[in-house]
């Protein structure tokens, strides 16, 4: 049986409720969503109406600022993209995923942009302070993690906001660790939010969010059908269409809902103390085995993410053993070379991140074959 | 003006058009509409009390087009 500790990366099992909506679309909503008028069509524009509205709800948005995405990656990058159409100053955290740092540093190689760089810190003061600095009259908008894919760090996004807000700056969110976990609301000072569907949120893979609160513009990076106004070559501009060219993911879509309304019903604050629970009993297992290192700091807030390295073992080897005993734990550099470079983890790390179906028993389990992974190899 | 048809920029504004006038009483439907000068789009077709309707609309900032008047 294999026991999945990368839920970071997408969780896994996903609740019985978003399984039957996946099943229920797949079966039942056949017709092509917003593409003509007849009845299968309509029928599966007014099931995507309803999770748009649905979300929106959760996320504090409006149904028609609520887009739906492939993934958290596609989001920022139409986000980043969008907003950033025309130049200016981009700031991002250095702790940002590559779905971030990516898309913004093309855009400063071919001097569309100018980028900087905040550093995060463990204390939260320090890093809006980061922040503050390297505001500019030419800034145009801030992107940042709400939570960091590597350590779990929880960023102090609602200063960030704050200090956007102050500088009449664009502040986007990668809500990617941070959704389904804590709560997040655009009346938080988010401008747009971006997450993925398939992590905290419990929808399939395949799906993700891009929502706006409607204050700034966010120019069409893909632009096609999008089932009006066809006859006009220029893309309509109006969310959520703007953004939605091509056929959308319905059996995601309706996923993804049930996702969040399983998040819903369950709470955040729940599964949030929940899934801390277990890595709270995972830290303490693990911090007596000798060359452990947990990348957790002192003063620094975090989602249920751990991770940590061995003295000596490559976190890539560590993973492969722990795969060989059933357990999947996701080692390397987590397409966050930034965060990498800004914690001193050359080689990377493995990361421990459990969902609302994972059990104490089987972190405690995991600790004891790392424990005589270690062991072996100190021998 | 008693009835009218609007042109709605997307499916989602029609059925937010949809949602807002029929929880006010405006008996209203949405219709596939192929006959607009931009192309396929979204009608919405207000039964009764359509000047009255383009109000709300107005109020809540719902971009349409007025595409057909009469009644």
């Amino acid at each position: 049986m294999l026991i999945n500790f990368d839920n970071a990366a997408t969780t896994f099992p996903k609740p019985e409720s978003v399984r039957a909506a996946a099943r229920n679309a797949a079966e039942k909503l056949g017709g092509n969503s917003g593409r003509g008028g007849h009845a299968l069509a309509m029928k599966s524009s007014a099931a995507v109406y309803s999770a748009r509205e649905s979300i929106a709800e959760m996320f504090g948005a409006q149904p028609e600022n609520t887009v739906f995405t492939l993934n958290c990656t596609h989001a920022l990058n139409m986000a980043i993209q969008g907003v950033m159409h025309g130049g200016g100053h981009l700031i991002i955290s250095s702790m940002e995923h590559n779905s971030v740092a990516r898309p913004a540093a093309a855009l400063a190689a071919e001097k569309r942009i100018s980028l900087s760089v905040a550093e995060v810190y463990p204390d939260d003061s320090r890093t809006v302070e980061s922040f503050r600095k390297l505001m500019r009259p030419d800034t145009k908008a801030v992107v940042c993690t709400l939570a960091s894919n590597v350590t779990g760090q929880l960023l102090p996004w609602k200063a960030i906001a704050e200090v956007c807000r102050e500088h009449g700056v664009c502040f986007i969110a990668d809500g990617a660790q941070a959704c389904g976990v804590t709560d997040v609301s655009l009346s938080d000072g988010i401008n747009i939010l971006c997450t993925a569907g398939h992590k905290g949120l419990y929808g399939l893979s395949g799906t993700g969010l891009l929502i706006s609160d409607g204050s700034f513009s966010i120019y069409p990076v893909i632009q096609g059908g999008t089932g009006t106004a066809s006859k006009d070559l220029r893309q309509p501009l109006l969310l959520p269409e703007a953004l939605e060219s091509g056929t959308l993911n319905i059996p995601g879509i309706m996923s993804l809902k049930a996702g969040c309304e399983f998040v819903r019903r369950t709470g955040t604050d729940a599964i949030f103390r929940h899934e801390s629970a277990v890595c709270s009993r995972f830290i303490r297992e693990i911090s007596d085995i000798p060359g452990i290192r947990v990348l957790r700091s002192e003063g620094a807030s975090y989602v249920p993410i751990v991770s940590f390295t061995a003295e000596g073992i490559p976190p890539e080897e560590l993973a492969a053993e722990l795969s060989d005993a059933g357990y999947c734990l996701r080692a390397g550099f987590h397409c966050a070379a930034l965060a990498h470079s800004s914690l001193g983890t050359e080689n990377g790390t493995v990361r421990f991140s459990p969902s609302v179906f994972s059990r104490t028993q089987d972190a405690v389990s995991l600790a004891a074959v790392i424990k005589l992974i270690v062991k072996n190899k100190n021998k | 003006m008693k009835k009218c048809t609007v042109d709605m920029p997307s499916y989602t504004y029609a059925v937010k058009a949809e949602r807002l006038l029929k929880a006010r009483g405006y008996p209203c439907d949405i219709k596939r509409n192929s006959g607009t000068e931009k192309g396929c789009g979204f009608s919405l077709v207000i039964r009764s009390g359509c000047r009255e309707a383009l109000m709300t609309l107005d109020r809540y900032s719902i971009p349409y087009t007025l595409s057909g008047g009469g009644g």
